[in-house]
């Protein structure tokens, strides 16, 4: 609520200045394509971010940021706290509104994304902050992941209409299956805000991926959430790009699991994008290195492995 | 085969109050079979009759408060807007019956409601509530104001006409309790089936997380006004109940913010989001005075005036209220539901 608050006054007032091929400050460890143009030979992008900026009155949240995300890959995106990595994922949610730049999902481009459409766009996320209907029960939140599916108008859901009759069942029954695949059956009639955290996230998780989405953002998914539940969720995580060919944009603290589970990793420290690539070259990049050690953070550690 | 026979008749007859088919047959039958035959007039004229319409108006804020989240203040000019309404439908268009007339009374209130709901989509909590104080203060206005709605009575006084169906009419207290029943017993399975379809689960998806429910795909705008629309739609009917079945009589004085708050106690005393809780509620609301009299003349005797019944009336609701809202805001409803369930666990302990 308070987020959404704040967006509506965000009173941004964008230039529309972006061009392609505006010079990057940023240290990138792969050669970044130019916007519009096919990464060479590699699968296309489903969301590209090209030159993003954002700030909040005097605080700039993301700084010059251009992202690609390849199909069906998995791309970890990290930084210390207050790097601006969940402001990422809210513009590309259309949550808030970038001072410049865009946002691509494949072919459409966006100055601010519109999040209401966001559904229809095949893009789902999670929140870093539990998000779920905390009083329906946790078929329900799933279920409700495919809202954007019923069309039928209240007077034909009243009656029980063929067409209401058949979406609902439809929906139902993928509900089901999500349900199933993240092993939540057990909990499915349970009221979600009554449930251990863990499976809460777990239940988020399903909600997003029950409309079987294009693009998967996924803010934190581990956080809060037991060691052998980590194993457990980070599967899950691999198994919805595996099964579904979902792209995933994965925002995690745990180097550990960002190491194992991602293709490529985008690191963000104040605003800037200072390095992204394959796991391998992250963990000897020397100013990720820097950027880890220059802030007193608890994951300093971890990298270094 | 003794200890299946006990688990088996345990929660039968334990869970009349939690929601199964079996008991809302049984409080049909009740309603429709014993009641007319053995009740008092007084029992369905000034008890049961005003039950039925407020818990009716209950569910309908419930719709919006209790569901949608939508807090409002203006339920009261709801059920003026059907009451007036159907009493002008009938006046003026006499060859339309009167089901139709009801049926149109709460499009009415519906398409007002749509209007003053339409702040909710800037506005929530309670700037909400006081936006919809707007509506409270304007039909009042509007109805005392321009004549034509009261047929030019003076002070906008209206008499309501006999309910008549076809060749049957609903005169006698049984037949305007019985002719009560019937509608908020239709509005509420309705109600209930629309709850349980998606319309339902985006209510509670917009009230529990706004963001989360735009990101998924609910569309929030059409989702309020609904919320709003069918809510003033039942509230609309109750009205036409009020007006119509209850009183018979009726000034735009009596649906003054009081009886807005007094709907908005049903459903905070009841239980929010449930339909049961809307009807237990209201039966406290109705009932509680008249125990509070019975109670008082006998212990206090003539001091118990009905100044003072009012005064220590006001005084009881309003403290549990309070004791609602900070030890269950899930209302009576959640009391029932876990004196139930703690009377099954002792019964299945013993066996
Ligand atoms: N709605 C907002 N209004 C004002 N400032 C904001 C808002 N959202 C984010 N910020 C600021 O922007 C910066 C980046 O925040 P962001 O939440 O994106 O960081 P993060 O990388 O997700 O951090 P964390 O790891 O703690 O979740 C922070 O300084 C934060 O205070
Ligand atoms: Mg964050």
């Amino acid at each position: 609520m308070l987020l959404s608050a704040l967006t509506t006054s965000l009173d941004v007032l964008a230039l529309e200045t972006w061009a392609p091929g505006t010079a990057r400050q940023v240290l990138d460890t792969e050669p970044a394509a130019a916007p519009g143009a096919q990464v060479s030979g590699g699968p296309r992008a489903v969301l590209r971010l090209a030159n993003i900026s954002l700030s909040f009155g005097g605080l700039t949240a993301l700084r010059d940021v251009d992202l690609d995300v390849a199909e069906g890959e998995i791309r970890a995106v990290i930084g210390p706290n207050g790097a601006g990595k969940s402001s990422l994922l809210n513009v590309v949610s259309g949550l808030y509104r970038p001072d410049q730049g865009e946002v691509w999902f494949g072919d459409h481009a966006f100055r601010q994304v519109p999040t209401a459409q966001l559904a229809r766009l095949g893009v789902a996320r999670t929140f870093q902050n539990l998000a779920l209907f905390n009083g329906l029960s946790a078929f329900d939140n799933v279920l409700i992941g495919l809202a954007h599916r019923v069309h039928t108008g209240f007077i034909r859901q009243l009656v029980g209409s063929p067409a209401a009759r058949r979406i609902e069942a439809e929906n139902r029954a993928a509900a089901e299956e999500v349900i199933g695949f993240l092993h939540l059956q057990e909990v499915r009639d349970r009221i979600a805000g009554s449930l251990p955290y863990g499976l809460q996230k777990r239940v988020e998780l399903a909600r997003a991926l029950v409309a079987r989405p294009k693009l998967l953002l996924l803010d934190e998914p581990f956080a809060g959430v037991t060691l052998s539940g980590k194993q457990e969720l980070a599967q899950h995580v691999r198994g919805a790009r595996d099964r579904y060919g979902t792209t995933i944009v994965l925002i995690e603290h745990d180097i550990g699991i960002v190491m194992g589970l991602s293709d490529h990793i985008a690191v963000l420290d104040y605003g800037r994008k200072i390095a992204d690539g394959p796991p391998a070259e992250i963990k000897t990049n020397q100013a990720v290195i820097d950027a880890y050690l220059g802030v007193a953070h608890e994951d300093e550690t971890e990298l270094a492995i | 085969m003794t200890t299946i026979t006990e688990t088996t008749v345990a929660p039968t007859r334990l869970s009349w109050l939690t929601p199964n088919l079996l008991g809302v047959a049984l409080l049909l039958l009740l309603g429709y079979g014993l009641v007319p035959w053995i009740g008092s007039d007084y029992l369905m004229d000034a008890v049961l009759t005003p039950f039925l319409a407020l818990a009716l108006a209950a569910i309908g804020l419930n719709v919006l408060t209790g569901y949608a989240g939508q807090v409002s203040l203006g339920s009261a000019a709801f059920l003026a807007v059907g009451a007036y309404a159907a009493y002008n439908l009938n006046l003026r268009l006499p060859s339309l019956p009167l089901l139709a007339d009801i049926v149109l009374a709460g499009a009415i209130a519906a398409a007002v409601g749509i209007v003053f709901g339409l702040p909710s989509l800037r506005l929530r909590g309670f700037y909400l509530a006081v936006s919809t104080l707007a509506a409270q203060f304007f039909v009042q206005w509007a109805l005392t104001k321009f004549g034509w709605f009261s047929n030019d009575n003076a002070s906008g006084v209206i008499d309501a006409p006999v309910i008549r169906i076809g060749s049957l009419s609903f005169t006698s207290a049984t037949g305007r309790y019985v002719f009560s029943l019937s509608i908020v017993a239709v509005a509420t399975a309705l109600t209930a089936r629309l709850l349980a379809s998606q319309i339902g689960r985006n209510f509670i998806a917009v009230r529990d997380h706004e963001v989360a429910a735009k990101v998924i795909g609910v569309p929030l705008l059409r989702t309020k006004l609904l919320a709003f629309g069918i809510s003033s739609f039942l509230i609309g009917v109750a009205g036409v109940l009020w007006a119509f079945a209850y009183l018979r009589t009726v000034e735009p004085a009596g649906f003054n913010l009081d009886r807005s708050f007094q709907i908005l106690f049903i459903i905070i005393i009841g239980g929010l989001a449930s339909l049961r809780g809307a009807f237990i509620g209201a039966a406290f609301i109705v009932v509680f005075p008249l125990l509070l009299s019975r109670l008082g003349a006998a212990l206090l005797g003539s001091v118990f005036d009905s100044g003072v019944l009012e005064m220590s009336q006001r005084i009881v609701i309003g403290a549990l209220i309070i004791a609602f809202l900070i030890a269950e805001p899930r209302g009576l409803v959640a009391l029932i539901d876990r004196a139930v369930a703690a009377a099954r666990r002792l019964r299945s302990s013993q066996s």
